[in-house]
């Protein structure tokens, strides 16, 4: 049996390549080349891209999930997009403007843009998508903005007003296609959005239109002619096909059943460096999340968990190179503070840092009088985790019992996980992945802000309260001026890893493996098969 | 969804014999290839789980070589992506195995000749409201109730094999329940029915011993079902992480089946020959205790 | 059918009324009582407090249970079983639209096992302790030892990616529009590898019960002695044992029909088949309550049938069996 499946890789290599030789010689006469060597996109193909899950519907403006964004979003459009740097770029709107105080936004919306059933897009149907299903049913847009809105106006077809009570930096970073993606007024007026039938038959303005849903199995998409940016899209359709095993989709893209995946594991990236013909990126962002930091919770309610220098001991007795070679297989970056270093314009690296010191964790230990019982042990912590974080939960119940702190390792599905940690709060440690989103007003603050201490999914789970924190979270976001954004989160920074309420481990990030053939993909966002072209003829 | 095998399993061995012929009932199971090498896997397997702490000293959960090694002479059957030696992790999963499918049989056997009992035994409105009680066990969506359970109790060992003894015996049930409407309309029970042989003693002396092969047989392969069916729960992250399970070993090698071949093949090679060689064992006391089919065969 | 038979189909068909009624009462219950919060799903990486409360209310979450029990009681007697969570339509829809995929998988891996293990059974009966009888067991035994989703992988590291004869994963060709005949071969190529899968869990077993009952009905003295009166009685006379020693596998596949639906979940996974059992899987995960009703009232009142349907055949094939 072994015999047959070393023999088995290599024979597989050997076809790949054979299989590749053909396709390439076949393939180099399309392709032109531009002056420059790179190649110029060229229009035709089909993409079959795999997701681990069913979407369900197309309505991205009633739901957070991943999966529904990775489908959906290429048929709809956000008032503005966000480039490689998470920066806003125009979308349906052409540009905006904002007022001396920073409590008003005019968006001038790109002309011409009409939805897929021809009706004439306006901004009525921005006011209708903010208003009636944005606020009401997507979550994150729904918890950010109500709180700060103060009305929406639409003057004329073409412009649209944003007014706040307060100035608001993050808004630009908030309004792409995942966000705030914006629904068309005269399919869902007088419906419930939640179950409305256009959420099977989705109506947008995006690259791609809705042609066909076989549930649990496939999406096909194909390409929106009457695109309002010229030339795109390139590919003719884009097939999403389920396939819920990571490995299977692996497989499925070695043998060039799908050409763009989704849902393949860090545990595969030497398999996928291996793989002829097939190339991979690590994305700091997706429609599920943007830097995501994969967080150790402490439960500051349980003692001994409640004094500092336990949790920095905890903090030290941690190898978190070790997690990121064994468990990330060096996709990410062991992580510093709650704000990743991929946010440049807030990230501050000058804060306390923990370094894994068995010897200096059990001095701390021994300093804040947690001494060992005469089986060795200090302390037991439960850990509850979802069971996406079993290999986390192996490594840490590992290296805290190397310190005398004993852990109990429940693995439990992602759901009760999340429900004992964050409403139950019968945990003394957790793990979650918490994303920073494009800003930290976005998914920062409701991690340390002591007014979210509540019963919440992914709230303050660790009950952690500083007022000098909620206060600096508040100035930085109140003003426009970077400057003084970045100095009041440098500082809450600088207190938090003093103080270290969490531990953060990684910073993630999101392998995407397709076809070598495929170009041009925006890997980080939802409309990243905007500009994917083909030169395989697909 | 394994467990269907040992629903039905048990018909294998409808069959009347007197219970003292014990010696000649083992003298023709060992006279069988296949049963002798089913024991002896079983055996080996066992010998194998009680001396796993003997033969690699050590957590098994813990790492203690470089990651993704391929078998070598320190680590016999390679490591595992966290450095953890597979063998100590197949030997240990040996344990957790074996106790699930052993434990999963008694719980379910017994609970099964109680309410099979009493159904065959008694007939009309007893026999029917078991049965229907039978349908309600087996109308539990054992898969959701395995995920509560995880996820109220922790999933604990001792949980899951509570969870599958009780939702393993309604075939059990069934089956006794069928033989026992066979035996009472055989002669020689209608014979000491009319010498007026009493009901208990009817039970006693020659119903149950009767439907005891089958019962047995019936019993072994519930212990292969039940290491599957924790197999798959572990595959799919509902199993004990406080234990290597053969399973969860097998979840954690999905990745890894192109990469580290030996992460995968040693745990799913020792769970197929457990099942097989219980299912083996199984076999041969079947054939063993079956007067009908010995009488058969070449000789 | 006699009218005995006909009473007792009656009366079996009134208990399965309050036998269902007994499943949706205690799944509701579990289901309830399971950790988890199905908003969770709907907020993703996001929601606060009043977005969490506006969803509790808008799905009647936030009423006592026995109230929630009550109204879903009441809409199920009208044909009305809610809307999914996840998928914002009907309940019975969603069920509906993968019920084809999962009875093609199921009811094709089922036929072909019965079929190649009467015939193995048969085969080996015969023969029973010879070479070829041992090799069959040990051979139909190392495919039920398999774990699916282990046999699953090993099947495709081989047949799909070594050797190229069979697609990986789906249920048809996802770049091809394929119509008619070209279709057929495509769904076929596509089916071949889970349903063996499949087939190898319910080979060994098959093979099994009919190899045993054949053995035993043989050595029966109306089968001997047709087979000493020569050979046109002695095939009327295993046509006639044939059909007893077939009794127990009627019993193991009539008990497979209710895990017809949701019994290849592990399966459906490995090779992304869009079928039930994944669907169960997915809203067990997601607390998709709805829809976890409705698939457990689905499985719950096929097993009913299926037990009652199974037992009125076994009156049909052996007339020996009475029932009160």
């Amino acid at each position: 049996m072994a015999r047959r499946f070393r023999f088995g890789t290599r024979r597989g290599g050997s076809w790949r390549v054979v299989y590749l030789v053909v396709v390439g010689v076949l393939t180099s006469i399309p392709v032109a080349a531009a002056q420059d060597g790179t190649p110029t996109p060229v229009a035709g193909g089909t993409m079959v891209v795999s997701i681990a899950s069913d979407p369900g519907h197309f309505n991205p403006a009633i739901t957070t999930g991943f999966t529904q964004h990775v489908v959906a979003d290429s048929i709809f459009n956000g008032l503005v997009g966000l480039d490689e740097n998470l920066q806003p770029v125009p979308d349906l709107a052409d540009r905006w403007d904002i007022s001396e105080d920073g409590t008003t936004y005019t968006f001038h919306l790109h002309p011409g843009v009409r939805w897929h059933d021809g009706a004439p897009f306006t901004s009525a149907d921005v006011k209708f998508s903010f208003e009636e299903v944005l606020l009401q049913y997507h979550s994150r847009t729904a918890a950010g903005l109500t709180p700060v809105l103060a009305g929406i106006d639409a003057p004329n077809d073409l412009t649209v007003v944003m007014r706040f009570t307060q100035p608001y930096a993050p808004l630009l970073q908030r309004l792409d296609v995942t966000e705030a993606p914006i629904v068309a007024k005269h399919v869902y007026e007088g419906t419930d959005p939640t179950t409305a039938e256009a959420n099977l038959e989705p109506v947008g303005t995006g690259p791609y239109r809705f042609v066909e849903y076989a549930q649990g199995d496939q999406v096909t998409l194909e390409r929106n002619e009457d695109y309002f940016k010229d030339g795109l899209p390139y590919l003719d359709r884009v097939v999403f096909r389920v396939i819920p095993e990571a490995n299977s989709a692996l497989q499925a893209l070695q043998q060039g059943e799908v050409d763009y995946a989704w849902n393949t594991t860090p545990a595969q990236t030497e398999i996928l460096a291996s793989a002829e013909g097939i190339a991979t990126v690590n994305a700091p962002a997706s429609p599920g999340g943007a830097l995501c930091i994969n967080t150790l919770v402490f439960n500051l309610e349980h003692p001994p968990l409640d004094r500092p220098e336990v949790r920095q001991a905890i903090y030290h007795a941690i190898d978190r190179e070790r997690m990121l070679e064994q468990i990330q297989f060096g996709s990410g970056r062991v992580a510093t503070g709650p704000i990743s270093s991929r946010m440049d314009a807030f990230y501050n690296p000058d804060v306390a840092t923990y370094a894994y010191d068995v010897d200096r964790a059990n001095a701390l230990l021994d300093g804040a009088g947690l001494t060992a019982d005469a089986d060795g042990t200090r302390a037991t912590l439960v850990f509850p985790h979802p069971n996406t974080f079993d290999r986390y939960g192996e490594i840490i119940r590992e290296q805290l019992g190397e310190v005398g702190i004993e852990v109990e390792d429940v693995s439990l599905d992602f759901n009760a996980a999340t429900d004992r940690v964050f409403v139950e709060r019968d945990f003394d440690l957790g793990i979650v992945s918490y994303c920073n989103g494009t800003d930290p007003e976005i998914g920062v603050r409701r991690v340390y802000d002591s007014r979210n201490i509540r019963p919440i999914p992914f709230s303050n789970g660790a009950a952690y309260r500083n007022p000098d924190v909620d206060r600096l979270f508040d100035e930085a976001a109140t003003t426009l001026d970077p400057a003084q954004r970045a100095a009041a989160y440098a500082e809450i920074q600088a207190i938090l890893a003093e103080e270290v309420p969490y531990v953060w481990l990684i910073e993630t990030e999101g392998l995407r493996a397709f076809s070598a053939e495929f170009h041009d993909f925006q890997h980080w966002s939802g409309h990243f098969a905007e500009t994917a072209w083909t030169g395989a003829g697909g | 969804m394994r467990h269907v095998l040992t629903r039905g399993g048990a018909s294998f061995a409808e069959g009347a014999r007197a219970p003292a012929r014990l010696p000649r009932w083992s003298v023709r199971f060992l006279e069988q290839p296949t049963a002798t090498a089913g024991l002896a896997l079983v055996l080996t397997i066992t010998l194998g789980a009680l001396f796993a702490s003997r033969l690699v000293p050590g957590d098994p959960l813990v790492g203690d070589g470089p990651a993704l090694q391929s078998p070598s002479r320190t680590h016999w059957l390679g490591t595992d992506e966290l450095g953890r030696d597979v063998l100590a992790g197949v030997l240990h999963g040996a344990r957790v195995s074996l106790f699930v499918g052993i434990a999963v049989a008694v719980i379910s056997t017994a609970c099964g000749i109680v309410v099979g009992g009493l159904a065959g035994l008694f007939g009309g409105w007893v026999d029917d409201g078991m049965m229907r009680f039978t349908e309600l066990v087996q109308l539990l969506p054992r898969f959701f109730l395995a995920i509560i359970i995880a996820s109220m109790f922790g999933g604990s060992l001792l949980n899951i094999v509570l969870l599958l003894g009780l939702t393993f015996w309604p075939s059990t049930a069934r089956l006794l329940r069928a033989q026992l409407l066979s035996l009472r309309e055989r002669e020689f029970v209608v014979a000491a029915r009319a010498i007026g042989v009493s009901a208990p003693r009817l039970l006693t002396r020659h119903l149950l011993p009767n439907a005891l092969p089958a019962i047995v047989v019936n019993a072994s392969l519930q212990v292969g079902g039940a290491i599957l069916v924790e197999a798959g729960l572990s595959f799919l992250g509902l199993g004990d992480k406080s234990y290597v399970s053969w399973g969860s070993m097998l979840n954690n090698a999905q990745p890894f089946i192109q990469l580290a071949w030996w992460m995968s093949v040693f745990p799913g090679l020792a769970l197929l020959l457990t099942v097989v060689g219980v299912n083996l064992v199984a076999d041969g006391v079947n054939e063993a205790t079956n007067p009908r089919l010995a009488g058969s065969g070449r000789r | 059918m006699s009218p005995h038979l006909t009473r007792y189909v009656l009366r079996r068909l009134l208990q399965a009324v309050f036998l269902l009624l007994g499943v949706v009462v205690v799944n509701f219950s579990l289901i309830h009582l399971a950790p988890g919060d199905p908003i969770t799903l709907l907020a993703g990486d996001g929601g606060d407090a009043a977005y969490f409360a506006a969803m509790r209310a808008k799905y009647g979450l936030d009423r006592p249970i026995v109230v929630q029990l009550a109204l879903y009681l009441r809409g199920a007697f009208q044909g009305e079983f809610g809307y999914s969570f996840a998928y914002g339509r009907p309940v019975s829809d969603v069920i509906l639209a993968r019920l084809p995929p999962t009875l093609l998988l199921m009811g094709v891996s089922l036929a072909l096992s019965t079929v190649a293990g009467v015939w193995l059974g048969l085969v080996t009966a015969r023969r029973a302790r010879s070479a070829l009888d041992r090799s069959v067991l040990v051979g139909t035994l190392i495919g039920y030892g398999m774990p699916a989703f282990w046999a699953g992988q090993l099947l495709v590291l081989l047949f799909s990616v070594r050797l190229g004869w069979f697609p990986v994963q789906g249920m048809e060709d996802a770049r091809q529009d394929y119509r008619g005949l070209a279709r057929l071969v495509d769904l076929l190529r596509h089916l071949a590898l889970p349903v063996a899968t499949l087939s190898l869990l319910h080979l060994a077993l098959i093979t099994r019960l009919t190899r045993t009952g054949m053995r035993e009905e043989l050595s029966k003295d109306y089968a001997r002695t047709a087979h000493a009166k020569g050979l046109p009685a002695g095939r009327v006379a295993t046509r006639h044992a044939l059909r007893n020693a077939v009794l127990p596998v009627v019993t193991v596949v009539g008990g497979d029909v209710g895990t017809l639906f949701t019994g290849a979940v592990l399966t459906e996974i490995i090779f992304a088949w869009p079928g039930l059992g994944r669907l169960l899987y997915d809203a067990t995960l997601n607390r998709d309550y709805p829809l976890l009703m409705g698939i457990f009232l689905l499985v719950g009142t096929c097993v009913i049938v299926a037990n009652i349907v199974t037992d009125v055949v076994y009156a049909w094939l052996d007339p020996r069996v009475r029932y009160s």
